[in-house]
């Protein structure tokens, strides 16, 4: 909301240095965006008269003119009576007439902002011009360009431009979303009170903004008009008036500065006059051409009803839009002339013919407003105004304003009466708030006379009706409904640097852990502390992605509004994600490197209504390995991360079953069935995936040839933790040696070390041995692949004895034949 | 495949045979013959015989991608593994990365310590949704459908309606039921909530689709707008080992009354203007405000006997402060450069 600070003068003092005042708006009432010193951009600009002005000798269109400044202007070639050479190309410029000059060295007011434009005195075509006699658009306060300014109003030779039109202004702009509980706050108005408030003086609303406004009926009606409110339940208030006797033009100078400062684009005197209207008071207003309106349809009417689908609108603009069901719509007759509260019609448009005019000022209702402007990609200034429900107690006071602003400026009459179409209005309701709630809310001690006072300014009315304080908001604050809408009403106006800054009491009880979050605290260390390096990646993927790692997009949630084609779907698993980081890392420089993660992963399905997708939360690791020299598969690898992670948070003994071939999960497409193995915890519950990946992926992702990786559920992980157990340091020495197993290629790893494990675990529960088992290598020759050779080291002990040689070649002996018997393994 | 035309025959008979031999099989596809026939096609005039022998190289050429595809496919031998083996045949056992090398996300980090100092301030923690429902992420934070107020919320809806939340405080109305009880007999609620958040808008050095906010939420008997600024100054003040001076300033949401936003005094300047304060003093971190009453309602919790605050704020937004991080899209980045500094 861009707020001129000159117009907000109007109607209070906002005496204060624009800094303090600004930092006071921003402490009170909204952030500000931007503050824009507009006269510093006009301070050079001056009224000049033009003394005569003659055919340039040597260019058809150019003018030689003699300006008189009233000597105002230092440093510039005059002549002997004192008088500026300037030269201009403008059609319209002539002797006598006021305009207004930017002498050398000023800058053009238009390029100001962006792209600062600095004059000087040049010669065009052989002749001197000192600076410019300057257009609407050079001014930057409006867009002709066809012509200089012509003052048509009296000036002052010599006066100052930017003080004769307040346009030694500033723009204060406060954040729009500031205002969206606010309808008062999008005109000035509504924040000449505000910033009266803030600085504790008391404001009074100017007599002609009332709701009880008694408009003068004219004698005779000579525009009659039917209007009726089909859309009574969408339009609280519908409002018009017809007006005879127009004479459109260009409004006066300084209705036109009037929106040029707030950025709005004059067009002429009588839509001006509604949106300054507009502008001034919050409440947008519109004017159709009488008789285009009474001709398009063959009926003087204006009506509303709501929009069916087919229907069509050529709108301000002169772009024709589809209608669709359900917008509210101003018609006349069976025609649609305009889209309620969003954009009038070109076809009733006011235009420089127009002579009759209808003036419509009607309430419709934010939700729908919004549905519509956002529906059709409007977003107009009406529509932000309506969206933030706009009083409809206004709609008299703002029509009566605007009748009497174009009767002035355009001659127009009244030529029928008002005609105001509503049920009941609702008037604003008394809220109770005790000055004891009030003070418990802020942690203040305000006294009643405080509270009268700071939001007497701002013209509620307070009042002890039965014991009871009792806040009448006044008509045009339409979001005051609770006690609480009175506590910010006061913390704000009397200042939340008041505010008493103590903590809240706690009791001593402490707070609950998340259990999760504390677990994912510890894989993050744990895994970092293993050279891994933990990223971040989005939750969203391309439909592509699935489509590379063989993951049906049926099983993703799919998002129907990304801008990004890069963010189609929820992410089912973290893996592609990861897969998707290896190469550009690699091509960065990194040969050798494992990246985790842990998010969440969801899998659509049917829901229940009101039921919410399950959150899986997700580890997820991928090793990549891009150098030559690495010996054997990369699948080990990633293992060794998740042996390594099982063991740093107990939850040892984690079980690797192959891949069963009929297993349909989105989570284990990526991987190679072949290469890759489920993982259960020890209880044997489905903890997730390892492996490598399948050939299509990894040439899809550029993945290097070494690459692996993990996915696993982290509440499963999480369940599988233990205690760590603990053994008894031993005094007696440990004996060590190590056993060489040869068996079929066929047998597992893990069958094998089974035999082993159970075997010195039954000597350990039966005879105390302390035993530690750990595997060296696994061989095998080449000309000889059906057989493979294990080796492990053995370390025994016993807590109350030295082991002697025959008792460690007997165990050994015993671990032999059980490998024997079992798998058919031969010691070697 | 047979072929009727002889010249196809002819090149079809030489393919074939060097096909066999080819080390790259799919530069069979780029051989010169096969060029030669579409060369000859063009020649040939309109009508019937060009029809057909144009069928037939192109039966040809696809005869080719097939034994290319197919060549590709079988030339990839899956040996499989023993999974349950620690190493693999003839080879040592894995080694770990260096451990120099390794690193934290910082937004985690970051999270962990900031989740620290609330866990010591006495807050519970529970951890957002990233899928939720219309309901807990608008309606129970008191915006109606079709609210104006809803268009400060890009948000990215699934086909079924679900939305990815724009704050955390989608979460506030299951904190509030959750912990509801236990405010009756008498223990305020105190929790934090951190999470991954969404924003449907174009990426750019400043602005990223998804970032991390952690949301603070109060609720006890007689709780007052004074508090919530100073639990905001509390927090802000052991997060950077010194005393800071905050602000609140008005501002909207429709989940809380008064809303406002909250700025911390710079803590790398001393407040007296810096780069990263643009100069002002002033760093403005996140909204917060007096929960609605009707929140509350929606929650079961009695509005006239207790009231409550709540606040949030980006994680992002500190760390780049923090270490001075000139892209937001770098979190996201999974770049090793940029995690290998943390």
């Amino acid at each position: 909301m861009k707020v001129s600070l000159n117009w907000v003068k109007e109607f209070t003092e906002a005496s204060m240095p624009i800094d303090q005042l600004v930092a006071k708006i921003g402490a009170q009432l909204g952030a500000v965006d931007d503050v824009v010193n507009l006269g510093e951009r006009y301070k050079d600009a001056v009224i000049v008269k033009v003394i005569a002005s003659e055919k340039h000798p040597d260019a058809d269109k150019l003018s030689v003119c003699l300006i008189d400044d009233n000597n105002k202007v230092q440093d510039v070639e005059r002549n002997s009576d004192g008088l500026v050479q300037v030269v201009c190309g403008a059609p319209n410029v002539h002797a006598d007439m006021l305009a207004v000059w930017l002498p050398p060295k000023s800058v053009v007011p238009a390029t100001a902002a962006k792209d600062p434009f600095t004059l000087e005195a040049r010669e065009i075509r052989g002749v001197v011009s000192n600076g410019m006699l300057a257009s609407a658009q050079e001014l930057g306060i409006g867009d002709d360009h066809t012509g200089i300014v012509d003052i048509s109003e009296t000036g002052e030779v010599g006066a100052s431009f930017a003080q004769t039109y307040a346009l030694d202004d500033y723009i204060i702009d406060i954040e729009n979303k500031m205002f969206t509980h606010r309808p008062d706050c999008f005109g000035m108005l509504g924040i000449a009170r505000e910033i009266a408030g803030i600085c504790n003086q008391p404001f009074v609303s100017p007599d002609w903004y009332r709701q009880d406004v008694n408009i003068q009926t004219p004698v005779s009606e000579s525009l009659p008009l039917a209007v009726s409110n089909g859309a009574s339940q969408q339009v609280s208030r519908f409002t018009a008036v017809t007006m005879s006797n127009i004479t459109v033009g260009p409004s006066p100078l300084k209705l036109q500065t009037y929106l040029s400062r707030v950025g709005v684009k004059p067009i002429n005197n009588v839509v001006d006059v509604t949106n300054y209207v507009t502008w001034l008071s919050g409440q947008p207003l519109h004017a159709y051409d009488y008789d285009k309106l009474k001709a398009l349809s063959g009926q003087a009417a204006l009506g509303t009803r709501i929009s069916k689908d087919g229907e069509e609108l050529r709108i301000i603009g002169g772009k024709t839009i589809k209608l669709r069901d359900g917008a509210v719509v101003i018609t006349s007759g069976d025609k649609v002339v305009g889209l309620g509260g969003v954009m009038g019609g070109a076809d009733t448009e006011v235009d420089e013919n127009t002579k009759n005019i209808v003036l419509e000022c009607a309430s419709f209702d934010m939700n729908l407003t919004r549905k519509t402007s956002m529906e059709y990609g409007l977003f107009t200034d009406a529509a932000t105004r309506f969206t933030k429900g706009q009083s409809p107690l206004q709609n008299l006071a703002v029509l009566c304003r605007a009748v009497e602003e174009i009767g002035k400026l355009a001659g127009g009459k009244l030529a029928g009466p008002v005609q105001d179409i509503h049920s009941d209005l609702p008037q604003p309701t008394p809220v109770f708030a005790e000055t004891s709630f009030i003070n418990s809310r802020l942690g203040l001690s305000l006294t009643d006379a405080d509270i009268d006072k700071l939001l007497g300014n701002v013209e509620f009315k307070v009042s002890d009706s039965e014991g009871k304080r009792t806040v009448t908001p006044p008509f045009w604050r339409t979001d005051i409904a609770l006690p609480e809408d009175i506590v910010e009403e006061v913390g704000r106006l009397y200042g939340y640097e008041h505010l008493p800054l103590n903590l809240p009491q706690r009791s001593v009880e402490p707070p609950e852990v998340d259990k999760q979050l504390a677990f994912k605290t510890t894989i993050r260390s744990v895994l970092s502390a293993a050279g891994a390096n933990e990223v971040l990646t989005y939750s969203f993927v391309n439909g592509s992605l699935l489509d590379k790692v063989g993951q049906a997009k049926e099983a993703a949630f799919h998002i129907k509004n990304a801008l990004s084609p890069a963010l189609q779907y929820y992410r089912i698993s973290l893996m592609p994600s990861l897969l998707e980081k290896v190469h550009p890392n690699i091509k960065n420089g990194f040969d050798k490197f494992a990246l985790f993660e842990m998010g969440k992963g969801h899998i659509k399905k049917h829901l229940k209504d009101g039921e919410l997708p399950n959150e899986m939360n997700i580890l997820a690791l991928a090793y990549a390995d891009s150098t030559k020299s690495a010996d054997g598969a990369a699948y080990y690898q990633a293992k060794r991360y998740l042996d390594y992670l099982a063991q740093a948070i107990s939850a040892g003994g984690l079980i690797y079953e192959p891949l069963p071939p009929e297993l349909d999960f989105a989570i284990v497409k990526p991987f190679e069935p072949q290469r890759s193995a489920l993982v259960k915890t020890a209880d044997g519950n489905m903890l997730g995936i390892i492996g490598e990946f399948k050939t299509d992926v990894a040439r899809s992702l550029k993945l290097p040839a070494r690459a692996a990786g993990f996915e696993l559920d982290l509440s499963v992980l999480a369940n599988a933790q233990s205690m760590k157990a603990y053994y008894p340091l031993n005094k007696y020495p440990e004996t060590i040696q190590d056993i060489t197993l040869r068996m079929a290629s066929g047998t597992t790893y893990a069958a094998a070390e089974k035999v082993l494990s159970e075997a010195l675990m039954t000597i350990g529960t039966e005879q105390g041995y302390i035993y530690q088992l750990k595997p060296l290598g696994i061989f095998q020759k080449p000309e000889d692949k059906d057989y493979k050779q294990l080796t492990w080291r053995i370390a025994l002990s016993h807590p109350d004895k030295t082991l002697t040689t025959e008792e460690v070649n007997s165990i050994f002996g015993m671990l032999e034949s059980s490998a024997k018997e079992k798998f058919n393994g031969s010691r070697v | 495949m047979s072929y009727s035309n002889p010249e196809v025959q002819a090149a079809q008979a030489a393919l074939e045979q060097r096909f066999e031999s080819m080390e790259d099989k799919r530069s069979i596809l780029r051989a010169p013959e096969l060029a030669a026939l579409y060369d000859r096609l063009k020649t040939l005039p309109a009508g019937e015989a060009r029809a057909n022998f144009g069928k037939e190289v192109n039966q040809l050429k696809l005869e080719l991608e097939k034994k290319v595809r197919e060549a590709q496919a079988s030339d990839v031998k899956v040996e499989p593994l023993d999974v349950t083996a620690p190493m693999d045949i003839n080879a040592s056992m894995p080694e770990l990365l260096s451990a120099e090398n390794g690193s934290c996300h910082p937004l985690m980090s970051e999270m962990d310590e900031i989740l620290n100092i609330f866990y010591r301030m006495g807050f519970g923690v529970v951890e957002s949704r990233e899928l939720d429902d219309d309901y807990h992420m608008f309606t129970s934070l008191n915006f109606p459908a079709d609210h104006p107020a809803r268009d400060e919320y890009d948000t990215f809806v699934t086909d079924e309606g679900l939305i990815a939340p724009a704050h955390t405080s989608t979460m506030q109305n299951r904190v509030l039921k959750e912990y509801k009880p236990k405010l009756e007999q008498g223990q305020p609620i105190a929790v934090v909530i951190p999470g991954r958040v969404f924003r449907n808008e174009d990426l750019d050095a400043r602005h990223e689709h998804t970032f991390y906010q952690l949301e603070g939420v109060y609720v006890g008997k007689d709780v007052h707008a004074g508090n919530l600024a100073a639990t905001i100054r509390a927090w802000l003040s052991n997060y950077y080992g010194r005393d800071i001076d905050i602000k609140i300033q008005p501002f909207y949401f429709p989940f809380t009354e008064p809303s406002f936003e909250f700025a911390a005094g710079c803590p790398f300047c001393d407040q007296k203007g810096c780069n990263v304060c643009s100069y002002t003093g002033w760093i403005e971190l996140g909204g917060c405000g007096m929960i609605h009453p009707s929140v509350l309602r929606e929650a079961g919790i009695e509005a006239s006997t207790y009231s409550g605050f709540a606040w949030g704020f980006g994680i992002d937004r500190l760390v780049m402060l923090k270490y001075d991080i000139e892209d937001v899209r770098h979190f996201e980045s999974a770049n090793l450069k940029f995690l290998r500094q943390f």
